[in-house]
């Protein structure tokens, strides 16, 4: 268990470590990385493995770590992105893009967002959770402009001090629920333990747990792009580098909504789930409702990944508002969309390199220049629109089933609606990219291969999903719904 | 009998005892500024020279301006008679509290303003509206920053608030308490003309604006005024005093009381004199359209103080 | 002595308050960051104070490291910044300053409506303190979104930090102590990272008016 654990966590510390002590930056630190990325992947899946046997692993003083169904689900998800990005990310192969000072930064600070990622999803310390989620802001901030010009120092200005505002008002919630919980229990070591805060949740005063939940949602809404907070979201995702949106957009908002879970399944017990089922409904549809009308004119198709990263996190967001048909389909849609968007932006990527523009006006014959690439970006645009046979149209579906059976007939109208204006936008889009002749200077041909391997077994996975998942996988999924919605 | 005794006797000690505070100041000002300074006792001079001298009336001049520095003296010394000076109760406490006295200066201020705007010169115009702008915003916040200390106590009737401090010292050092104070001090040197606010020695026409109002009375005209505007600094140095740092003020009417009323009264006095010496010394003139920041920090430190003082139990 | 303890830490959170309030008043940065290290030094004697009579080792530690990091090291660190980037001395804020002002005492009450809850379940001595670090974490918000200098923007945050450590002092006499130094140790992280980007941005803009930040706006 320990082994598993220190494994999981280990791996991409040791990797940041290397990379950050050898100078200069040589291939193998790139190659040891990607290595330790997997051996990170493997150590989440044998975790997740003990717990669908029945333990729920923990670690540290008073239980400071603990990886239940939940935590397990999301440290897999977590631990695959990061793999992603570490293996198609600069640095391991023969890279003109990218300076070896560039490619050595890019290594150490994406190991330790990984790092810090795992952490945030498997501290059973709501305080540690915290620390771990504002130390991925301070990692990924100084890798946004990893090429560096004014647009990316804009955007990762406005990603360092709207994701550190947010998270210091998740700070003043945390505070306001171990105030409560002191008030209540004394002082003791597991003071901030979420098992802690489970057990004593139904008999803490429900006005100050609402109101530190505002907070919770708030602060961690701001790291997750929720509206009104999400200005930093297309500015950051969209002038980082591939890899790391990928798993900025893939993971880190996942998260961000698992702090937020954490503490609603907290808040629940002791306000009732309407307070916090009404507030998260406000915020998701606010987000979707930006995201649909944003994406409609909308001329870079980063920007148009992140907008529909902004649009996605609102569904699940809805979702986690609808009672447990909802959570369960939040969760899917989490899974889903982490494989989706992680494909995507790491194909976008492909696509700048080749193209050197971000205008979509600008790429058209993507399917004469790269096949591959081009027909995996498809399939990706289609799975984020939510078609069969990819798992997200089944997200969606029960997305729509749970807002019916929790009465809300009227606002799942709205949310399609909403849906639909998106998908048109998205699809219409990519259209023009996919055929017409290819502009001048454009080389024809894939070149990095290899490199198509990972995201080609992702656009698998996405069709595995929707076609029913693996039987681990859904029973996984079924015990966090039922950690969610107790 | 007593208490009508104890109103005359107030009544004639503020108005002995203002020239002497602001010549105090004068002397220490010009003492810090490395200069030897008239003696703290010039003004009393200044006044007797004045009341002897001819009064000079522009032609286009009104009733208003004969009439104003009667009414501006009146308010100000029955405002003065208003505020707890020597003793608690107050002599005339029936008829007056905090928002009395605040009605009075008002009135002072807009007769003096009134009185600047009628012989239609430049200057007095352009001071009559600088001065309604320093009091749009330094009035309310006089009322406000008492009404806090009136929150603890209960009452708006200044006496009052002096019994209660005394009796719970633990709430001179409250947040409230200080706040108050704080806020009471700056609009104690925007009331009177004091630096950063206006320079009560300038007659400069960028920087000056009580003088501005003033510039054309002469004779005992402006000894009223001037003696008005001394009254004013003493009352405001009594608000000071004695609504935050009350022990001293007597409560029962013997002349033990009284005298050692009178002897922390002007010890008071004194240290407050500094005080505003040093700062004035300290401070540079604010530029005009910056005064309106000044006062806007003494607003939000009374809305503070009240804030405090109410919803904490 | 009780009576005492509560009036001396409200006291406290005044001081610490009318710092934050400080900087929505003066423009310079001069001015801002002499605000910034004198509420931090408030802070810290809170800290002290609350430490001495609850005996608490772990609130001293807090306190010395509030005095050295957010007191002496980070003032010295900005007063750097400022010097190397000079940059107008005053730049108009979005809100003018008696606006500003009078906005921040509304939040102040705002804020006190906010915590009115919690006040009835706390039953510490220090209590009274807590609307004032709720306000300051209000009003810190307020200068990070009117201010329009990179460096005030970081002072705001800084000050937001101040105010939430107030808070959790007042509520709990402190927060865990691992806890603690995690948090310390991502406020002092954030910093720097935040000095780096300013840096950055000073480079590629030549000025850290956050107005010029305006590519992005699709």
């Amino acid at each position: 268990m320990r082994l598993s654990y220190l494994a999981l966590v280990g791996a991409p510390l040791a990797a940041a470590l290397a990379a950050a002590l050898v100078r200069p930056y040589l291939r193998g630190v790139g190659a040891a990385g990607a290595l330790l990325s997997t051996l990170s992947l493997v150590a989440a899946l044998r975790l997740a493995g003990q717990v669908l046997a029945g333990a729920t692993p923990t670690w540290g003083p008073s239980e400071m770590m603990r990886v239940d169904a939940l935590s397990a689900l999301l440290a897999v998800c977590v631990a695959f992105v990061a793999a992603l990005a570490a293996w198609l990310g600069p640095g391991l192969g023969r890279d003109e893009r990218y300076t070896p000072a560039q490619a050595r930064r890019f290594r150490i600070f994406s190991s330790l967002f990984a790092f810090t990622m795992l952490i945030a999803v498997t501290a059973n310390n709501v305080a540690i959770m915290w620390v771990a989620v504002e130390a991925t802001t301070i990692a990924s901030a100084l890798l946004i402009p990893l090429h560096v010009s004014k647009a990316s120092v804009e955007a990762s200005w406005k990603y360092i001090l709207i994701g550190s505002v947010g998270i210091a008002l998740a700070f003043v919630g945390t505070v306001l629920g171990y105030f409560d919980y002191v008030h209540l229990a004394g002082e003791r070591e597991s003071a901030l333990n979420w098992t802690s805060l489970m057990a004593a949740a139904p008999s803490m005063h429900p006005r100050v747990m609402a109101l530190a939940f505002v907070f919770i949602v708030i602060g961690y809404g701001t790291k997750a792009g929720l509206a009104p907070m999400h200005t930093w979201l297309p500015d950051a995702h969209a002038e980082a580098p591939a890899p790391l949106s990928a798993m900025m957009s893939g993971v880190l908002l996942a998260v961000a909504l698992y702090a937020i879970i954490r503490w609603k399944v907290v808040v629940d017990l002791t306000v009732g789930s309407t307070l916090p089922d009404r507030l998260l409904l406000v915020l998701g549809l606010a987000s979707l409702a930006v995201a649909a009308l944003s994406l409609i004119g909308q001329r870079q198709y980063k920007r148009l990944l992140a907008y529909s990263s902004i649009e996605h996190t609102g569904l699940m967001c809805v979702g986690l508002g609808l009672g447990p048909l909802g959570a369960f389909a939040a969760l899917l849609h989490l899974v889903n969309h982490a494989v989706a968007k992680g494909m995507m932006f790491l194909l976008s990527g492909r696509i700048l390199d080749r193209y050197h523009t971000t205008e979509m006006g600008e790429v058209s014959g993507l399917l004469r220049v790269m096949p591959v690439t081009g027909g995996l970006f498809a399939a990706g645009m289609l799975a984020l629109a939510g078609l069969p046979p990819f798992g997200i149209f089944f997200s969606k579906l029960s997305l729509v089933r749970a807002g019916f059976a929790t009465g809300h007939p009227w606002l799942m109208a709205f949310v399609l609606v909403l849906l639909l204006a998106a998908v048109i936008a998205m699809l219409a889009q990519i259209n023009r990219m996919l055929y017409g002749a290819p502009p001048d200077g454009v080389r024809v041909g894939e070149s990095n291969r290899w490199g198509l391997v990972p995201l080609a077994l992702c656009a698998i996975l996405l069709v595995a999903f929707g076609l029913g998942g693996f039987g681990a996988f859904q029973t996984l999924l079924d015990r966090a719904v039922a950690i969610v919605s107790r | 009998m007593a208490r009508g005794a104890l109103a005359l006797l107030q009544g004639l000690l503020v108005l002995a005892l203002a020239p002497g505070v602001v010549g105090l100041v004068r002397w220490l000002k010009a003492r810090l500024q490395n200069r030897r300074g008239a003696p703290a006792w010039q003004p009393y001079f200044e006044l007797r020279k004045l009341f002897g001298k001819e009064v000079v009336v522009s032609e286009n001049a009104s009733w208003l301006f004969r009439a104003a520095p009667y009414v501006v003296f009146v308010s100000t010394a029955a405002a003065a008679l208003l505020v707890p000076v020597l003793a608690v109760p107050l002599p005339i406490d029936a008829v007056g509290d905090l928002l009395v006295v605040v009605y009075l200066l008002l009135l002072g201020t807009v007769f003096l303003a009134l009185a600047g705007l009628d012989p239609g010169s430049a200057f007095g115009g352009m001071g009559s509206s600088r001065e309604m702008t320093v009091a749009a915003l330094a009035e309310p916040t006089v009322a406000l920053a008492i009404f806090a200390l009136a929150l603890s106590a209960g009452s708006t009737n200044l006496g009052q608030i002096v019994a209660r401090t005394m009796a719970d010292p633990a709430a001179a050092v409250s947040p409230g308490y200080l706040l108050a104070f704080g806020a009471l001090f700056v609009v104690t040197l925007a009331e009177n003309g004091r630096l950063p606010v206006d320079n009560p020695a300038t007659h400069l026409e960028l920087t000056m604006i009580h003088e501005a109002m003033i510039l054309e009375y002469s004779g005992r005209y402006l000894a009223l005024i001037e003696w008005a505007a001394w009254l004013k600094v003493l009352l405001f140095f009594s608000l000071l005093g004695n609504l935050f740092v009350p022990w001293g003020v007597a409560t029962v009417l013997t002349w033990a009381a009284l005298g050692w009323a009178l002897a922390t009264l002007l010890a008071k006095l004194v240290v407050l004199a500094v005080a505003l010496a040093v700062f004035e010394t300290r401070v540079a003139k604010l530029r005009l359209f910056r005064v309106p920041e000044l006062l806007a920090v003494s607003f939000v430190l009374a809305v503070l103080a009240i804030t405090v003082s109410f919803l904490v139990r | 002595m009780d009576s005492a303890f509560g009036h001396l830490t409200v006291l406290g959170s005044s001081l610490v308050l009318l710092c934050g309030l400080t900087l929505l008043w003066r423009r310079g940065s001069a001015a801002h960051i002499g605000a910034f290290a004198a509420q931090s030094v408030a802070l810290a004697a809170t800290a002290g104070l609350i430490a001495v009579v609850t005996g608490s080792r772990e609130l001293w530690v807090v306190a010395v490291i509030l005095l050295g990091l957010k007191g002496i090291l980070m003032p010295i660190l900005l007063k750097r910044m400022d010097r190397r980037f000079g940059g107008p001395r005053e730049l108009e804020p979005y809100v003018n300053t008696a606006t500003s002002l009078v906005i921040g005492g509304l939040l102040v009450v705002l804020a006190y409506i906010v915590t009115w809850p919690i006040l009835d379940v706390s039953r510490l001595p220090t209590r009274a303190g807590m609307p004032l670090a709720m306000g300051l974490i209000f009003v810190s918000l307020f200068v990070i979104i009117s201010r329009k200098k990179a460096l005030t923007q970081v002072i705001g945050f800084l000050a937001l930090e101040n105010g939430i450590a107030l808070l959790a002092m007042l509520g709990t006499y402190g927060i865990p102590f691992i806890v603690e130094m995690g948090v310390f140790l991502d406020a002092l992280m954030g910093f720097l990272v935040m000095q780096i980007v300013i840096y950055r941005i000073q480079e590629t803009f030549e000025s850290i008016d956050v107005e010029q930040l305006n590519r992005l706006s699709q």
